[in-house]
């Protein structure tokens, strides 16, 4: 998911002078580069809609076919009442991705937002739909403001991926072994973005501070 | 008796509680405990309030009691037996109602109320000669009320008789004074004008319409009618003049561009594609098509319904128009006409494209043209993105799951199972949670089970594959229905199929989910008389060997035929007092052939089915004859 190359124009010279004085990227900018002339040349429209009772099972059909783990009912009762955090993507008016989260707070002193499923099915790819998704979880937590990090797994040799969510200022803090049961590779990388760094100073450190810890 | 009148006056304004007050008086004092006339009354109230087993306890007693005080007697049976009548009538007993009033009339014939019942049971029975009688007793008696004069007229028109109820209607019409905007003033000059349509007075009715313009308010009506007389006669350059005007005030009416293209007198191919054309280029630019087209994309039901007029105006070349040119189109013509037509619906998604397809595909020569260009997409949708080698613009990605969607759908019309399936299942690796797709296979798998009944050899090999095949169909409808519960057509065709499958339980189940809660699915369906699944569901349980159950299907459609021909008995007097008779004329003729509605013959047939087969085998052992008996009990 590299940008391309006939990314807008602007928006580069504004991620240069991001870079010389590096503020936390700003995700609502940075996100639609490369995916703009996407949009433009198919002529698709791209929407994200409720996750409901009635169409719950188009999110089963799609984990299903996206995932190479299958999730279980509780997950599906779940996302039933996360609202905002689970959501279908359309194009075209077909559900062809989707994206459900939760709030984790399985460490007493932070509040984290756990991406548990980020999707879109092979034939849709590059279109940017995943870039839709994020937005909508970053805007999400930038609401809120009441959230310390963004974190989820990543199979380890899921390289798209892990490119993708680098794109977003996500960076990779730790490595679990094993992580994956009936999968291989079975190891999963941590990918996390820091949105309340612990030491205000510099957000690398923060971020450098916690994987080590 | 002063009270009696009195109780009857409490009748016809409703107030049945203090009627039953003053019936109770005077039936208490034992001199008139045997007073025919308040028996009677008192039973036509407690009709209306319910008691209906009461009700005809007093009427009869009404009737059989020989009044004790004689002089009274005609007036006494006058009442008696009208409202023995108004009784029959309520309990729909037609026949016997129209027969009281006769034996009422005999005793004052002359009798306003008696004779206006009378002639609505007249009309209802459609006692056509009976109601002219009638009617014109009833003219006679009050030549100044408007209902006069038009049941009078109506009666002749009903009789052929136009030149009579012509002559009526213009006298009436005469004494009519001007207002602006009367709108049933206007009702009543097109139903003249009707009138004289039917009598094939084409010339007098064009200048009928002509000169009542102004007071025509129905603009529609008045110019549909108008380019109707001009063809008529032949005028036909005045005929496309109304006829474009016509397309112009809603250009979704498919018969204006079949009255344009008889008036415009295009009868060569060449000439019909010259008019489209034509039209094409007229008719995108019309501000109001974008308009709906812009509200119709917003329409949830993406699958059916409002579906096609969203193709309508999905691009240059509208639906209408291609069906116009289905048939003066042939070989490279068509092709260069139908090409963009496709593209266009497939990269938008337009899920009926198949079903508005499906009129070229009575001609062979269509057929091919069609599989070449949507078989050649498909190929370069895969390799390049592209419709075809020679376009640069990439389509989306959707464009390609559509042109499999139309494949499947294709080659399942040509009886080519193997390369629908294919084409299908490609489709759903492709994009597994697009509905259509589901309703497409389960259609796949019902085709074949309808061709192994039918004996078809050829098909054995596949059929043997996809054993069962209707459960395999009502499998992937279950799994479409699964991804949209929300979606009630899917969830029909779901119950269908389900039907079809002799699955009456679950089909029921499956339109519990969208009938009323409390109440059972079965009764609720029939309380609003779902004939597509009444019908089916005698079918299956005909299937079933459960006669019983299946007769009591077969009556229920039939009552439902039924009460829609009693259903009219209001409208004889509303129409009347509207003054909407031309809806009301031909209100009058469909309830003449409702019963050659689709649903009833469907029902009828199974019934007789059904019949016949127990008249032939007569179920003996005691476990079937219960069965039976509930069958023929409804009978």
């Amino acid at each position: 998911m590299s940008p391309s190359q006939d990314a807008v124009q602007p928006t580069e010279t504004e991620d240069k002078a991001q870079e010389q004085a590096p503020p936390p990227p700003k995700p609502d900018k940075l996100d639609m580069r490369g995916f703009i002339p996407g949009y433009v040349r198919c002529g698709g429209t791209k929407e994200l809609g409720e996750v409901t009772s009635h169409n719950i099972r188009l999110l089963k059909r799609l984990n299903q076919v996206i995932f190479p783990v299958s999730y279980n009912d509780k997950f599906y009762k779940d996302v039933l009442e996360a609202g905002e955090l689970a959501k279908l993507a359309y194009y075209n008016d077909i559900v062809v991705g989707a994206v459900c989260c939760r709030v984790d707070t399985s460490d007493p002193t932070q509040r984290r937002l756990y991406i548990m499923t980020l999707g879109c099915l092979g034939a849709y790819r590059r279109l940017g739909i995943g870039t839709i998704m994020l937005d909508h979880v970053l805007k999400y937590v930038q609401r809120d403001g009441n959230f310390d990090s963004i974190f989820l797994h990543v199979q380890v040799n899921n390289d798209v991926a892990i490119e993708f969510y680098k794109k977003f200022g996500f960076e990779v803090i730790e490595t679990k072994k094993h992580y994956y049961k009936r999968i291989e590779p079975a190891d999963a990388h941590v990918l996390q973005k820091t949105l309340r760094p612990k030491i205000p100073s510099t957000q690398q450190n923060g971020v450098v501070e916690r994987s080590r810890s | 008796m002063v009270q009696t009148m009195i109780i009857m006056k409490c009748y016809e304004h409703k107030q049945y509680k203090n009627g039953l007050k003053f019936a109770k008086q005077i039936l208490s004092n034992p001199k008139f405990s045997e007073h025919g006339e308040t028996l009677a009354m008192k039973g036509l109230t407690l009709n209306c309030l319910g008691r209906k087993e009461e009700a005809y306890d007093y009427v009869r007693r009404g009737l059989e009691v020989t009044s004790l005080v004689m002089s009274y007697q005609e007036r006494f049976d006058l009442t008696r037996w009208h409202v023995y009548g108004l009784l029959q009538r309520s309990d729909r007993k037609y026949d016997e109602a129209i027969k009281c009033y006769r034996n009422a009339l005999k005793w004052d014939k002359d009798n306003i109320q008696i004779l206006r019942d009378l002639s609505l049971l007249q009309i209802q029975m459609r006692d056509l000669e009976g109601y002219k009688d009638t009617r014109y007793q009833l003219f006679a008696l009050r030549p100044t009320q408007r209902a006069s004069w038009i049941g009078f007229a109506l009666s002749y028109h009903m009789l052929k008789d136009y030149d009579m109820a012509l002559k009526i209607l213009e006298e009436f019409r005469k004494t009519q004074s001007k207002r602006p905007y009367d709108y049933e003033h206007s009702e009543l000059l097109l139903y003249q004008n009707m009138v004289m349509r039917e009598a094939g007075q084409y010339e007098k009715a064009l200048n009928h319409l002509d000169l009542y313009e102004e007071q025509i308010c129905d603009r529609q009506s008045l110019l549909e009618k108008r380019a109707q007389l001009y063809l008529q006669l032949k005028r036909h350059k005045e005929a496309e003049q109304v006829y474009r005007e016509l397309i112009q005030r809603n250009p979704e009416n498919l018969s204006y561009y079949h009255g344009l293209e008889q008036a415009a007198q295009s009868s060569s191919s060449e000439e019909r594609l010259k008019l489209c054309q034509e039209l094409q280029s007229l008719y995108p630019r019309a501000h109001c098509p974008k308009r709906i087209a812009f509200q119709c994309t917003k329409e949830q039901n993406m699958l059916h319904g409002k579906t096609s007029l969203r193709t309508v105006f999905n691009g240059k070349l509208s639906f209408l128009l291609i069906c116009i040119l289905r048939s003066c189109c042939v070989g490279e013509q068509f092709r260069s006409h139908v090409d963009p037509y496709l593209r266009r619906s497939l990269r938008k998604g337009v899920p009926p494209l198949f079903v508005e397809m499906r009129h070229f595909y009575e001609d062979p020569d269509k057929v091919k043209v069609l599989e070449e260009l949507v078989e050649g997409y498909a190929e370069s949708l895969v390799q390049r993105g592209t419709f075809s080698a020679d376009t640069e613009e990439p389509e989306p990605i959707t464009a390609l799951l559509w042109t499999y969607y139309y494949l499947g759908q294709h080659y399942d019309h040509l009886g080519d199972h193997t390369r629908a399936l294919h084409y299908i299942n490609t489709a759903i690796d492709h994009t597994p949670t697009l509905i259509e797709l589901f309703v497409a296979k389960a259609k796949i798998f019902k085709v074949l089970l309808h061709q192994t009944n039918e004996g078809c050899m050829t098909l054995n090999n596949l059929c043997a594959q996809h054993a069962g095949n209707i459960q395999e169909g009502v499998k992937w409808l279950e799994e479409a229905q699964g991804l949209d519960t929300a979606d009630r057509y899917i969830n029909s065709k779901c119950a269908k199929y389900m039907l079809r499958a002799n699955l009456v339980k679950e089909a029921e189940e499956m339109c519990s989910k969208f009938t009323r809660e409390g109440v059972s699915a079965m009764e609720n369906l029939n309380e609003m008389q779902c004939m597509w699944f009444q019908t089916e569901c005698a079918a299956a349980f005909q299937r079933l060997g459960k006669y019983g159950d299946s007769l009591k299907k077969c009556h229920e459609v039939d009552r439902h035929f039924s009460e829609i021909i009693e259903d009219q008995f209001d409208f004889h007097t509303y129409c009347m007092r509207k003054m909407t008779l031309e809806a009301y004329v031909g209100l009058i003729r469909l309830e003449d052939v409702l019963r050659g509605h689709n649903f009833y013959m469907k029902a009828a047939k199974t019934a007789i089915e059904v019949y016949l087969k127990l008249f032939d085998h007569p179920l003996a052992d005691s476990n079937t004859i219960q069965e039976t008996n509930t069958g023929l009990l409804i009978e």
